[in-house]
């Protein structure tokens, strides 16, 4: 085994099943094309067998150094967190504020732009470590300005509006106050 | 040249709405490239329908205006919060951001905007000077397996860069082009890997993933660091380079600006592969190969100088053959087609004025670089100040409307945060972000050129290969990805002596 440890191993079965993924999916578009030879399938396959190549040979290079960076690599991220207090609390508090932005996108067809992004503004910052009422509301009402300002008054550019009564009605009303301002200039 | 230059220097200044357009697009490009989750191409994307309403010569000299402008901008959000503001500005995060955390932010910023106007200024004389040269002899010698041959290239180098090991940086790379091939497949029109979706039919539009995999996957790096509490503010800086230490990267800026241009040239290719192999090409002659990653200056003078020197080049297929380098440069086509021209060879002789208007505009546009830049980059080296968590949210906001804009779909917003979950896994897992991004920016045009190329080569590989270019070009390529995997067997090898 070397110094590979389960971490690789879960590492290199999540990359080969992503592969296995990929190739059973293959067979659902295996048609000839006419005037292509080689077909739809052929360089994502290709893509796949490579990968699967690399797969193992990084199997090997974990085999013989663990999870040491080779040397004379440039320009890796050093994301390290070594000695950081990694209490429950902080993984619960990274785990919301990595799934938030999911919640936000899924809600932006219903609920839509104008109603959704007080809301995801304020719980972001509070996720941030901003207790301070005043500071969250604050921001979250100078970051709502700015970008309708920006992107609804300046630019008109066209953002979810929603399909729920009553965020529907409160993009409608936001989109009227819009038409009422440039009729004004 | 000179008198079509002064021609077209008469007309962009002789009218106050085209001078109005000008300003507009030069300092919207710097500021949308400038603002964190937002680039060139959101401001592209929402001024589109406005061009309409314009002059052809107006419309398509604020895009250009906006592609030089924003390329550089697009450096500042590199260097000071590792977000690129455009793919192809993410090679001079790699020293770029380290800079910034050593308390360099202003070295390396005004760096990049020398450096930016440097670059975009040669290519834009070299542009005037020889688009109808240079595009007659890309027709006779560039086609789809040089272009293939080069994506091969840009491959192997975005694989030797970023990634802990090779085998991570092939894997970065691979997965990519595994992302690229979701949708209609380039040649048949044949759906793939859309799982039922109906949007996923057009495939991952690459803004989202770009913005997903670069800005997203940053803000949660940082955020885990506050959370686990090893968080540090950037630290502010406003000290520009000087002269002298500016001068010792001549060569540096030579090169580039050549690598830079060829690679603008190419149909297809574009400033993001410019910028990687200008990079690739400092490493690779530089005799301090280890301090790059660390916060080595030439770092961010080769790449910056590379994707500008390719904005003045990309224009010379786009005008030349009609074929467009880039997202940006393809969104002109579309301001070609409102107003019923087709870029093309004989845009030459219908529409000169046309031709030179612009290129007065990104000559004045590069230039402006340097001057409106050292100004901005004062004001816009502050934003260190700005709390991370006040700064978070507004950069997911924008984020979350530049990936919306593009298509006006949900899914891409979708697509955008999921690609910022599985960057910020592989970032903690020493895979690469650039490389991930570059495959998906490359892996359509490389099928594409592929089957193209063996159609006209009736699968001949030989045939193929015995192309002088293209031979050169896998021959580069094949020896980047060798030489690679050659130490990453050696510290096999070393270590198991050991042991």
């Amino acid at each position: 085994m070397g110094k590979l440890n389960t971490s690789h191993l879960i590492e290199a079965i999540i990359w080969l099943a992503i592969a296995a993924i990929f190739f059973i999916y293959s067979f659902e578009f295996n048609q000839k094309i006419e005037i292509y030879k080689f077909g739809a399938t052929a360089w994502p396959r290709s893509i796949l067998l490579l990968l699967v190549l690399v797969i193992i040979g990084n199997l090997f290079y974990q085999r013989a150094n663990g999870s040491k960076a080779q040397l004379g690599r440039v320009g890796i991220s050093e994301d390290d967190l070594d000695g950081a207090d990694k209490s429950l609390s902080s993984f619960i508090n990274i785990g919301s504020f990595i799934f938030l932005p999911l919640i936000f996108a899924w809600s932006l067809k219903p609920v839509g732009f104008y109603a959704a992004t007080p809301v995801f503004t304020a719980l972001v910052i509070i996720l941030l470590g901003e207790r301070r009422p005043k500071w969250i509301i604050g921001i979250t009402l100078f970051i709502y300005a700015l970008i309708i300002g920006l992107f609804m008054v300046l630019l008109n550019a066209p953002l979810p509006q929603g399909t729920v009564s009553p965020f529907y009605d409160f993009s409608a009303f936001m989109l009227r106050m819009n038409t009422q301002l440039q009729h004004l200039f | 040249m000179i008198d079509n230059f002064l021609a077209g220097s008469a007309a962009l200044f002789g009218d106050p709405i085209t001078i109005l357009i000008f300003v507009f697009g030069v300092i919207g490009g710097m500021l949308f490239g400038a603002i964190p989750g937002v680039s060139m191409l959101t401001l592209a994307a929402i001024l589109l329908p406005f061009s309409a309403g314009l002059e052809p010569a107006q419309g398509v000299m604020l895009f250009a205006v906006i592609y030089c402008t924003g390329t550089y901008g697009g450096a500042i959000t590199a260097i000071l919060f590792n977000i690129p503001g455009a793919p192809e500005n993410a090679p001079t995060a790699f020293d770029g951001y380290p800079m910034t955390k050593q308390g360099r932010a202003g070295k390396a910023v005004g760096a990049a905007v020398l450096c930016s106007a440097i670059g975009g200024t040669a290519s834009a004389l070299l542009m005037m000077a020889a688009t109808e040269p240079l595009a007659k002899w890309a027709i006779r010698n560039i086609g789809p397996p040089e272009i293939f041959a080069l994506v091969f290239f840009g491959c192997a180098v975005a694989s030797s860069v970023g990634g802990k090991t090779i085998w991570k940086g092939w894997m970065s790379v691979l997965l990519g082009l595994l992302v690229a091939t979701v949708g209609q497949d380039p040649v048949g029109g044949i759906n793939r890997y859309n799982f039922g979706m109906t949007d996923l039919a057009a495939g991952i539009a690459f803004v989202p993933a770009i913005l997903g995999f670069f800005a997203v996957s940053e803000i949660f790096i940082q955020a885990e660091k506050r959370a686990f509490g090893k968080y540090s503010a950037p630290k502010l800086d406003v000290n520009f380079p000087t002269f002298l230490e500016l001068w010792k990267y001549k060569i540096a800026v030579i090169r580039s600006i050549f690598v830079g241009f060829f690679c603008g040239i190419l149909p297809g290719i574009g400033a993001t592969l410019a910028a990687f192999m200008g990079y690739g090409e400092a490493v690779r002659w530089s005799k301090d190969k280890e301090s790059f990653g660390k916060g080595n200056l030439e770092g961010v003078i080769s790449s910056e100088t590379a994707n500008n020197a390719a904005t003045g080049a990309a224009m010379i297929p786009l005008l030349a053959l009609g074929l467009p380098g880039g997202a940006l440069t393809a969104i002109m086509v579309a301001v070609f087609q409102f107003h019923d021209m087709e870029p093309g060879p004989l845009i030459f002789y219908n529409s000169p004025e046309l031709i030179w208007v612009v290129f007065a505009a990104m000559f004045y546009a590069n230039v402006s670089i340097l001057f409106i830049g050292l100004i901005e980059t004062k004001t816009i080296l502050q934003l260190l100040r700005i709390p991370f968590h006040f700064l978070a949210p507004m950069i997911l906001m924008l984020a979350s409307i530049g990936s919306y804009i593009g298509r006006g779909l949900v899914l891409d917003v979708m697509v955008m945060f999921l690609a910022g979950m599985i960057g910020f896994l592989l970032r903690r897992s020493g895979y690469s972000i650039p490389g991930i991004v570059l495959g998906i920016i490359l892996g359509k045009i490389g099928e594409q050129n592929f089957a193209q190329g063996m159609q006209m080569v009736h699968y001949d590989l030989v045939t193929y290969l015995s192309r002088p270019i293209c031979a050169l070009l896998i021959l580069a390529g094949a020896i980047t990805l060798g030489t690679g995997v050659y130490k990453a067997l050696a510290a096999n090898r070393t270590k198991a002596k050991r042991t």
